[in-house]
């Protein structure tokens, strides 16, 4: 089983993204954007690690999504495999059209707006331990493929444009409907509070992943990879031995993997 | 009145040169596109002033380093030269930077005139053939605009 870390230029949390990986026993390795993006379908799955590809020039994730290996990773994404996006590779996955239906750029990662109380009380990069709450059914995505829905996670986000907005509300409601609001920004009990700091960066219905129609595509903005290890975990100790909520989306996706092969 | 601050780099755009080594190099501009440039546009709506020179000094010092940066200006029109289209990108969205800018304008240097700012990128396009328009807007759709969050309009064209 053997995934493709994929490295653009700016990318940069590509090495603890293909540690988690690995740790999760499959292969993987760093797949640069400029090598023959042919070799891409020998790879079983997918991971779009976060980072600034090309600096966040014109807008996160535009440049990125016109390489080449974006469009084998659509055709891939067509065949089923599974592809992670993370952050920068969500916004990347948005910005080439392959979610959230693969239809076209649908969707945009605006820049923060944090609001409370009526009011814009910060805006831009933001870094911080968010809750989410998995709003899925079991098994609809690759990459929450064994979480229950309502599952609660602590995974940290660190952005400036994470804030999921459209210009068609049908885009959202349909979203909804179909079941590929994977996500979603709450409080500890897992309440879906409109407001900040529940919702960090004001994401349209506290989105924070979606997955395509199909299931196989997932982009989130937080850090799983930050968030694998329970020596990661601030409210543990540091030599604490063990994994953390973040090692069950790389979990997922070789189960999804292995349930896909039977 | 409002005042147009068009600023750009003295030094190398490597957004620009992103921009233009994207066009050509993944989608297919080879032959059509010959460069691309861009400026920061700050539209800064005031009330009329006496000395409107020295407000546009004032604006100028706090919102361009000319150390790296140079800039126009031009009062209620925007005046552009020939020989490239100019497409004009903003957010659509409430646009954060330009509210911070005007706070800081009003609030912390208590330029109390200041009504409102407003915050875009000029692409300028260097295009060849026959209908440059066109191509422009092209490349606003494909690569220039997402049009969930932003907006994009072809300034009015310089006359040759």
């Amino acid at each position: 089983m053997r995934i493709a870390v994929i490295q653009f230029p700016g990318t940069n949390c590509e090495h603890e993204t293909l540690v988690a990986v690995k740790e999760c026993g499959m292969e993987g390795e760093i797949f640069r954007w400029n090598r023959p993006e042919q070799e891409l379908c020998e790879f079983d799955g997918y991971v779009i690690p976060g980072g600034f590809s090309y600096q966040d020039r014109v807008r996160a994730g535009v440049i990125a999504s016109k390489e080449p290996v974006m469009a084998t990773l659509r055709e891939e994404a067509a065949n089923g495999k599974p592809i992670i996006g993370i952050c920068n590779g969500f916004q990347i996955l948005v910005e080439s059209g392959i979610l959230p239906f693969g239809d076209g750029v649908r969707l945009a990662l605006a820049q923060n707006v944090m609001i409370r109380g009526g009011e814009i009380v910060r805006r831009g990069y933001y870094c911080a331990w968010t809750m989410l709450r998995h709003d899925a059914e079991e098994k609809r995505c690759s990459g929450s493929y064994i979480l229950r829905r309502g599952e609660i996670l602590s995974i940290p986000i660190a952005h400036a444009e994470g804030n999921l907005v459209s210009a068609d509300k049908r885009v959202i409601e349909r979203l909804i409907d179909d079941g590929q609001v994977v996500f979603r920004y709450c409080s500890e009990r897992g309440e879906i509070i409109n407001e900040f700091p529940v919702n960090v960066n004001g994401s349209t219905e506290n989105i924070a992943g979606i997955c395509n129609p199909e299931g196989n595509v997932l982009g989130m903005m937080p850090h799983p990879e930050r968030a694998f290890f329970a020596w990661q975990l601030p409210w543990k100790h540091p030599r604490v031995q063990g994994y953390g909520p973040g090692r069950i989306i790389f979990e997922s996706m070789r189960r999804y993997i292995e349930e896909r092969r039977l | 009145m409002i005042i147009n601050l068009r600023v750009w780099l003295k030094i190398p755009d490597a957004e620009a040169a992103t921009v233009k080594n994207t066009l050509l190099r993944r989608m297919g501009y080879q032959g059509i596109v010959r460069d691309v440039k861009r400026e920061r546009l700050l539209s800064i709506e005031a009330e009329d002033v006496s000395d409107t020179d020295s407000l546009i000094k004032q604006l100028t010092r706090e919102l361009v380093n000319e150390n790296k940066e140079n800039f126009a200006v031009s009062v209620d029109s925007l005046e552009l030269s020939n020989g490239y289209v100019p497409v004009k990108v903003s957010l659509w969205i409430e646009d954060g930077e330009a509210i911070s800018i005007r706070d800081r304008l009003v609030k912390r240097l208590g330029l109390r005139m200041i009504r409102s700012v407003q915050r875009a990128n000029i692409w300028k396009l260097y295009i060849t053939g026959d209908d440059p328009e066109a191509v422009a807007r092209k490349i606003a759709e494909e690569l220039l605009v997402n049009p969930n969050k932003d907006r994009y309009e072809i300034s009015e064209l310089p006359r040759p």
